[in-house]
């Protein structure tokens, strides 16, 4: 499909569809020829749309064509509207559009780019539910909210000697909490949507031959990432990105660290130290049929910060030897230490859905549990403004509660109202906006 | 009296009486116009100066050389700081004023001044020539001659009153008549115009009311000025009274309500929503079971009182009615019957932040011509007018002040870049910052401003410096002072905070609640003597107390004025700026906003507008560079 965008976009489709007398009428679907604008030659057969601004996606005069696809088409007819007048969009210059004159808060603006990049039905879903202002919604009640409480307490100030008391302190306070405790519950998410961006680095840990290169094999081969393609998709060659239950994750292969030497040697593992701090989950692997070697026993003891699920490899094998469950020798106080525990064979898939079905409850708990009722913060920015306007709200009750004049407090909640109309949209002199819409790499 | 002025204020109402002696403080030969002398500095309306974010205006006219603070202390009858109980910041001085004796204290400060002349005639009309004003015509033909004109003629511009449903009569105030030539003159000149209303109530003999059945309040004990400059004798103080409207008031209005001017269908105009009719409060909350209803001393030689809370356009036979339900006034014999008042406004968009209009050089409006209410909102603009006037003559530069300087910094900018749909009061609500813009420390903001371009006369100057100097005194003192914890044991028990352990700062204590800086200070051995230093403690005591959050404030004050640093041409051709939404194209074209901080707070102004302004603006200064190189 190719669109225009733009006061003139009607007038550069009739200079390509000669049959067309005049521009279509708005949103009705129109069957054309399209010829080029210089020698008039054929191009295609066309469904062309009309939008007329402002009800449109860019809130301008918009036209959509809709052609045969291939490669040659759609660039021969985007080369024919160049000539006729119209000139190539620059990334994200469609949506940026849309920001300027309106039609989208930047919130919004955000999501398309987050929509177009997701590469997780768990992402997709958050990035909708912003674009459908899920989130500015929320924000937007959270700033009236505010808003409000700054109200009660001024209207006593600027009428001391009206009939009315004044709001009691007592009501301030409670309306306040209410916003706090919103707040708190949206940021709750905060953490695991920016992994969802990103996917979740998950690091599969093991001795060499446990089994580790089959479970990563199952795993990435069953739900393969949808655009491995791309480069920058994962950090680097032993990353590779997948969705398990819907959400991403960043799994990493140690296998092939075997070249590169980057085993803690002595405990015998092979896990690439570099990700060991930064991981979101490691999988430490360990066969099913051996009990724990003191290199393993070591590595849960000292192990990470991030949190370590153990997977029986290979359990499959128990059953032919007829071994019974629990020769691992895992200490009880270690048990406790487990994210979790699982049993898998990457021969029969036996045990892969409980890890696609564990992995997710563990990384994205505060989402999976959100459901659709509270919007996922997917973005730093989002998460910093709500923590600002967080302390800013509680500071504001402290001060009350510490005896501080009513004007003194209430320049908390101005401060929290202002960090949640950046949220929304940002006037900048210089070049913020630019930075938000550079994130675009496509045309949309 | 002579031929020619710099400057030339046509009204003796509060802005006229600010805006004349600003200008001949200025060092500009002045003359005041205006029907009869003998009315400069009436109080048309209620018998009291200042009150919330009002009174903190009164300060800062004061401040920057005024007479109101004065004139206020010199004729004041009772004082109450409003919200005493909540923060300093937000502290309102008012005064019930004698209305015979702030007109005379008015007159006797003008009269005083070298520079001013005072005349008595009507004006007829403005002589404008090439867009610029060159002086005013009375009706009897006398032309005075003038580089700038400041019109401050309050609600006299075809002034129209009503009481009861009749179609009203032309008046600018009650018993006075109504400037329609002017009006004609004004409007010819191609300026915008609309209509608003507003309203007084009824006055009543005093010797009729019955105080057993009425609540006195007195005013505080105190001897707070007003003035940072003058010391005025006090006069003695009396009473206010409180009493209620009820149920029995309610029925009355209703049942002769098609009888009010307002409900009647003869007014046209909008009047202030916080500033109602009885017939409003009644129609509007029929649910109140009561009404406050104040009654305000007129003056020391006077019974008369004023009844606050009942102003109406219903006809005299009814207000009389509705007064004698009110306990107390069973018996009362009225002295005035109360109106409502629609008149002529030029709406403020057409001003410059200078208040001088942008289509006419050298002509400035103030007060209620503005579309303003309120004394202090009148008295305010008349100074700033009559400053930038007389700079205009002196060829300096105009003097603006931002919203974070001082409530008449937010009161113009709000009237040039909001508008107005309603007469235009003050709220502390109205200031972004508040916690900067407080009474105690008027002189410290603007004193220095005004003394810096020239605008107090050599015993204000004086004044000024003794009070600067005594709060830096005690700011240093606060702020060097250690504290023995012994010293303070007592005192900080009583306030009911932590003992000390060790040796701090006096700052640093004054930043607990309850400390109290007078205390503090007398726990140390030393007493704060005399009225100046008592006013300079307040001022030293707030900012540091609430240190941080004044500075906090201070630092968006600054972020702001860096937004404010984009600056925008007047004559940005905005109606060709299509991706500005129509409406925004409109108010921008209409406002022209001198920077982008104050395009922003333009209503109907999106923050997309404002992104697209701020590329439409670099798009044309590109490409006005580049239209050489082709």
């Amino acid at each position: 499909m190719v669109r225009v965008s733009g006061p003139d976009a009607g007038v550069l489709l009739c200079r390509l569809a000669s049959d067309l007398a005049e521009v279509p009428e708005p949103r009705r679907a129109t069957l054309v020829k399209l010829q080029d604008p210089d020698d008039g030659s054929s191009l295609d057969r066309a469904v062309v749309t009309f939008y007329q601004g402002p009800a449109s996606y860019t809130g301008e005069n918009l036209v959509e064509l809709t052609c045969h696809g291939g490669r040659l088409v759609p660039s021969l007819i985007a080369d024919a509207l160049m000539r006729a007048g119209g000139r190539q969009a620059t990334p994200g210059e469609f949506t940026k559009r849309a920001y300027l004159r309106g039609k989208l808060d930047l919130v919004q603006v955000e999501a398309v780019a987050d929509l177009v990049e997701a590469r997780s039905r768990a992402m997709h879903r958050a990035a909708l539910g912003h674009l459908e202002r899920g989130l500015s919604r929320r924000i937007t009640k959270l700033r009236e909210g505010i808003v409000g409480l700054e109200a009660m307490l001024v209207h006593h100030i600027d009428f001391p000697e009206e009939d009315d008391p004044p709001v009691p302190v007592t009501r301030i306070v409670d309306e306040a909490s209410w916003i706090i405790k919103e707040i708190a519950k949206m940021l709750r998410t905060a953490p695991e949507g920016q992994l969802l961006r990103e996917g979740a680095l998950t690091v599969l840990a093991g001795q060499p031959n446990v089994g580790k290169s089959s479970l990563y094999n199952a795993l990435v081969g069953e739900e393969r990432a949808i655009v491995t393609e791309e480069p920058g998709t994962t950090r680097d060659a032993l990353e590779v990105a997948v969705q398990l239950g819907g959400f991403p994750f960043r799994l990493v292969d140690t296998a092939g660290l075997r070249d590169g030497g980057e085993r803690i040697e002595q405990l015998g593992i092979e896990v690439a130290r570099r990700y060991l701090d930064s991981a979101d989950l490691v999988l430490l692997c360990v066969s099913a049929i051996d009990r724990l070697s003191v290199g393993e026993l070591a590595f849960l003891s000292e192990a990470t910060d991030s949190p370590v699920v153990l997977v029986e490899t290979k359990i499959d094998l128990l059953a032919k030897r007829d071994v019974d469950y629990g020769g691992l020798g895992l200490p009880v106080d270690m048990r406790e230490k487990l994210a979790g525990h699982l049993r898998v064979s990457a021969m029969t898939g036996e045990g892969l859905d409980q890890v696609k079905q564990l992995l997710p409850e563990l990384v994205y708990s505060a989402v999976v549990s959100a459901k659709e009722e509270v919007p996922v913060l997917t973005r730093r920015r989002h998460a910093l403004a709500l923590e600002v306007a967080l302390s800013e709200v509680s500071d504001f009750t402290e001060a009350l509660a510490d005896g501080l004049p009513a004007e003194v407090a209430s320049t908390h909640l101005r401060a929290a109202a202002t960090a949640l109309e950046e949220i929304l949209g940002v006037i900048s002199v210089d070049d913020v906006l630019d930075a938000v819409f550079a994130e675009f790499c496509v045309g949309k | 009296m002579r031929n020619f002025y710099g400057v030339i204020v046509v009204g003796g109402g509060h802005a006229g009486a600010e805006a004349a002696s600003a200008s001949a403080r200025a060092g500009v030969r002045t003359l005041l116009i205006t029907p009869d002398l003998s009315r400069i500095g009436q109080m048309s309306c209620n018998p009291a100066i200042g009150g919330v974010a009002k009174g903190v205006v009164a300060r800062e006219v004061d401040a920057l050389g005024g007479l109101m603070g004065q004139a206020t202390d010199a004729s004041r009858i009772q004082f109450r700081m409003l919200n005493r109980s909540k923060g300093p910041a937000v502290w309102g001085p008012r005064a019930q004023c004698d209305r015979a004796l702030y007109p005379l204290a008015v007159r006797r400060v003008l009269e005083r001044l070298e520079l001013l002349d005072l005349f008595q005639d009507m004006v007829s009309d403005l002589i404008v020539d090439k867009g610029r004003v060159r002086g005013v015509r009375t009706p009897g033909g006398l032309v005075f001659g003038a580089e700038t004109v400041v019109v401050t003629t309050g609600t006299f511009l075809r002034g129209r009153i009503h009481i009861g449903g009749e179609q009203g009569m032309d008046a600018g105030r009650a018993g006075e008549a109504p400037s329609l030539d002017l009006a004609e003159g004004l409007e010819g000149l191609g300026l915008e115009v609309a209509r608003f209303k507003t309203g007084t109530p009824p006055r009543i003999d005093g010797r009729t009311v019955d105080f057993q059945k009425v609540e006195r309040q007195d005013g505080d004990v105190s001897n707070y000025r007003f003035s940072a400059y003058a010391r005025e004798p006090i006069p003695e103080q009396r009473p206010c009274w409180i009493t209620w409207a009820g149920k029995d008031l309610k029925s009355v209005v209703l049942e002769n309500l098609e009888r009010s001017a307002l409900y009647g269908g003869h007014i046209s105009g909008q009047g202030p929503r916080y500033c109602p009719s009885i017939e409003d409060k009644i129609v509007r909350f029929p649910d109140a079971p009561r009404h406050q209803v104040f009654l305000e001393p007129e003056g020391l030689e006077t019974t008369e009182l004023y009844v606050n809370g009942l102003s109406t356009s219903l006809p005299p036979d009814v207000q009389l009615e509705i007064m004698r339900t009110i306990p107390g006034l069973e018996e009362v014999v009225m002295t005035k019957v109360g109106y409502a008042i629609e008149y002529d406004y030029f709406p403020p968009h057409q001003l410059r932040q200078t208040l001088e209009l942008k289509q006419i050089e050298g002509l400035y409006f103030a007060g209620q011509i503005n579309g303003t209410t309120g004394y202090e909102e009148a008295a305010g603009q008349g100074i700033v007018a009559g400053i930038n006037a007389a700079l205009k003559v002196r060829g300096e530069k105009s003097f603006v002040l931002g919203r974070d300087e001082a409530y008449l910094g937010v009161l113009i900018d709000d009237l040039v870049t909001k508008g107005v749909d309603e007469p235009y009061r003050l709220f502390t609500s109205r200031a972004e910052f508040r916690l900067l813009l407080r009474q105690d420390n008027a002189p410290r903001r603007l004193g220095l401003l005004a003394k810096n371009r020239g605008l107090l006369t050599l015993q204000q100057d004086e004044a000024l410096r003794e009070r600067l100097e005594e709060e830096n005194r005690l700011l240093h003192w606060f702020r060097e002072t250690n504290i023995e914890p012994a010293r303070v044991e007592e005192l900080l028990s009583d306030a009911d905070s932590g003992a000390l352990h060790q040796p701090v700062r006096a700052s640093e204590l004054l930043r607990r609640p309850r400390v109290d800086g007078r205390e503090l200070l007398s726990a140390m051995g030393k007493s704060v003597q005399g009225q100046l230093a008592e006013e300079a403690l307040i001022a030293v005591e707030v900012e540091l107390k609430y240190e941080g959050y004044v500075r906090r404030e201070r630092e968006r004050a600054q972020r702001l004025r860096e937004q404010a640093g984009f600056v925008l041409s007047e004559d940005l051709p905005y109606l060709e700026f299509l991706s500005l939404s129509h409406e925004a194209r409109e108010k921008l074209a209409g406002v022209r906003p001198a920077t982008l901080a104050q395009a922003a707070r333009i209503p109907g102004v999106s923050p997309a507008d404002l992104q697209n302004l701020i590329l439409e603006v670099r798009r044309l200064k590109s490409s006005q560079g580049s239209t050489l190189a082709s």
